[in-house]
């Protein structure tokens, strides 16, 4: 049991960063089905950059940058070139999901994945303050890499930011009432480039973990849907930090069960592999379609500037 | 003349654009760019390599106009990767429930059941849509991944072929084969292509007649082009959302017809190189209009023949080359404000 509420956690770290990523796109009007891309595009510099450099550190910073351009490339598409929104996201998916295995095949020989990072140059468990002899919970919480701490305290820190910081305000004003900002002085636009940069700069860290800290290298679509997956625990947040938190911490949850049931039988049943993979999928489409009540997006979302 | 030239203007140019830009990508890769020229002529101008451009066409047009019809109805449909899958697993059970039907009646059967098959996949978002407000983008992809499982399931247990080591399902029986363009016609020999494409090129002039010569079609796109408008008017926006999609998902769908009935006569693993994704790039390149999209499926059928063929001839570049130009494509395409815009300026700028 500790041992799968400590997986929950691992696998619900992707999926928070990617949404808490996609939060501030979405609240400054701008939907983004682009996150898996975005995860893709990091998950494989930080795993090349890694191999070479050995590097961890450098590794995040590298892809931190290039998370935030591959989104950015969703910004220029919708703000300047007013591309819509939702096709602007199928076209970085279709970008990013082509470009890294063309370069995986340019610089290892095969486009299905990268090297295995070594041991030793790859982030460790970090056991915060002892506090991982704690019984129960000291192992669930305590005994993880940095990434993951990381993790756990973003959704807290966006609410600061969104809620509490004129930036924020903007931020908000944005997704709800463009004409408004502009009426105040303030373009829209600008304010959703920066929105999406901050945003790009932190989904990518949900494919940085998942390469290199959660495995050892980058392989082809590694990131397989967790970047629909946050968005649906976006949708299931409401569109708030905190309420998204406990949302990524349940399909994490979901994962982990998946995981766990492929290799233990339920009273004496071995349940077919591909009934049980599609379980995380399964589980987020009830909880979309049975669950979530009226959710209300930003009211702009989806909508060109004027 | 003029209105055609300038519908035909946008994505030329888009093309064009992308292609350049691919040759770049190329040259960056190490590779040299005629690889590209050198592969499209051989997948257009030859009659093997024709062949094979036009079996990749046919599921293209299909999920071209599955996504067109839903776009018309102001709806995204992503989902219609899971939808083929669903489709061509239809076939493969009506095919071994009824396996000593006439000919005739065979193949209707085994048209049916592809349509119906994936039109009910696709009429679950509809349903999802028009009842509880879900997002079709959402839920048409959270239900590609449960449909593919679904048919992956299928195919390796309930109707797997037990005397092979492959992931495929049990063979049809012959009355269900569609025959190929060889050997109806002497055309295209040893290659795939077959008489599914024809039934393609037929759905896609239905397509044109229903979306814009019927009083359901005029319905559909008054939905597409305003809610609240089609409401005032008396037109059930929810009934023509779970219409678009059940007819979406069924031409997505008849995939299973050119793959299962007119191939492989048995259902494959993992057989569709994303024929539902790009059914998008497809759709987005005709504007949505069912003739464009007959020409937009053979262009796209060349580019990932082509890319193939590249991934055959080099080392250095592999066949993810045509999401790469898939992705260019849409983009360039989507993006035709930005170039009309400063096209406008340059002129205003030199007058």
């Amino acid at each position: 049991m500790i041992e799968l509420l400590a997986s929950s956690i691992r696998l619900a770290t992707p999926l928070l960063f990617a949404s808490m990523g996609g939060l501030l796109c979405e609240r400054a009007g701008v939907a983004t089905i682009c996150l898996e891309g975005v995860m893709l595009t990091a998950a494989w510099t930080a795993a090349v950059v890694n191999y070479y450099t050995h590097n961890a550190w450098l590794a995040v910073t590298v892809a931190l940058w290039v998370g935030a351009l591959t989104m950015g490339m969703h910004a220029f598409l919708t703000i300047t070139a007013r591309a819509d929104q939702i096709i602007s996201g199928v076209v970085v998916n279709f970008l990013a999901a082509g470009i890294t295995p063309l370069l995986t095949n340019a610089l290892f020989g095969a486009p299905t994945n990268t090297p295995s990072i070594p041991l030793s140059d790859r982030f460790h468990s970090i056991e915060l303050w002892g506090l991982s002899e704690v019984p129960g919970l000291g192992k669930i919480l305590f005994a993880h890499p940095p990434l993951i701490y990381l993790a756990l305290a973003l959704p807290f820190a966006v609410h600061f930011a969104v809620y509490r910081t004129g930036l924020g305000l903007r931020l908000l004003a944005s997704g709800d009432g463009p004409e408004a900002l502009r009426t105040a002085g303030v373009s829209p636009g600008r304010v959703r480039y920066v929105a999406l940069l901050a945003g790009g700069a932190i989904a990518s860290l949900g494919g940085t973990f998942l390469s290199i800290s959660h495995t050892s290298q980058f392989t082809r679509d590694m990131t397989a849907g967790r970047g629909f997956i946050a968005l649906t625990a976006l949708i299931f947040g409401k569109w708030r930090p905190v309420p998204t938190f406990f949302a990524c911490l349940f399909f994490g949850f979901a994962d982990a069960v998946q995981i766990q049931l492929q290799s233990t039988t339920v009273f004496g049943i071995q349940f077919p592999v591909q009934f049980i993979q599609a379980l995380p999928y399964l589980v987020t489409l009830v909880v979309l379609v049975g669950f979530i009540g009226k959710a209300i997006p930003p009211l702009s979302i989806g909508k060109r500037l004027g | 003349m003029k209105k055609l030239f300038s519908a035909l203007k946008g994505p030329v140019a888009g093309v064009a654009l992308s292609l350049a830009v691919c040759a770049g990508l190329l040259a960056l890769l190490g590779e040299s760019p005629y690889v590209l020229l050198e592969a499209l002529q051989s997948t257009l101008f030859t009659s093997f390599g024709l062949g094979y451009t036009l079996f990749y066409a046919t599921p293209l047009i299909f999920t071209g106009l599955a996504v067109a019809v839903c776009f018309h109805c102001g709806l995204f449909n992503i989902g219609a990767e899971g939808q083929l899958y669903v489709g061509s697993v239809g076939i493969i059970v009506i095919g071994s429930l009824f396996p000593n039907l006439p000919g005739a009646l065979a193949l209707t059967f085994g048209v049916a059941a592809a349509f119906l098959f994936g039109g009910l996949w696709g009429g679950i978002a509809g349903f999802l849509k028009a009842k509880r407000g879900s997002h079709e983008v959402i839920v048409t992809i959270l239900l590609n991944f449960v449909g593919i499982a679904l048919a992956n399931y299928l195919i390796l247990y309930p109707l797997r072929n037990q005397t092979v080591q492959n992931p495929e399902t049990v063979e049809l029986s012959a009355p269900y084969f569609l025959p190929t363009l060889f050997e109806s016609t002497g055309l295209f020999e040893s290659t795939p292509v077959n008489l599914a494409l024809l039934l393609a090129v037929l759905t896609a002039c239905f397509m044109f007649f229903f979306l814009f010569r019927t009083a359901w079609g005029y319905e559909l796109r008054a939905v597409g082009a305003s809610n609240r408008a089609s409401e005032f008017a008396g037109i059930s926006v929810g009934r023509n959302t779970l219409l678009a999609m059940f007819i979406g998902g069924g031409l997505a769908g008849m995939v299973g017809v050119n793959e299962v009935m007119g191939h492989q006569h048995k259902l494959v693993e993992g057989f569709s190189p994303q024929y539902g994704f790009t059914g998008i790039a497809v759709a987005l390149l005709a504007r949505n209009h069912p003739i464009g999209i007959l020409l937009s499926a053979v262009l796209f059928g060349a580019l990932h023949n082509s890319a193939r063929e590249i991934e055959f001839l080099s080392d250095k570049v592999s066949k993810e080359l045509s999401l790469v130009l898939q992705g260019l494509i849409i983009a360039f395409v989507a993006s035709h404000y930005l170039l009309e815009n400063t096209l406008k300026r340059r002129k205003k700028g030199a007058a």
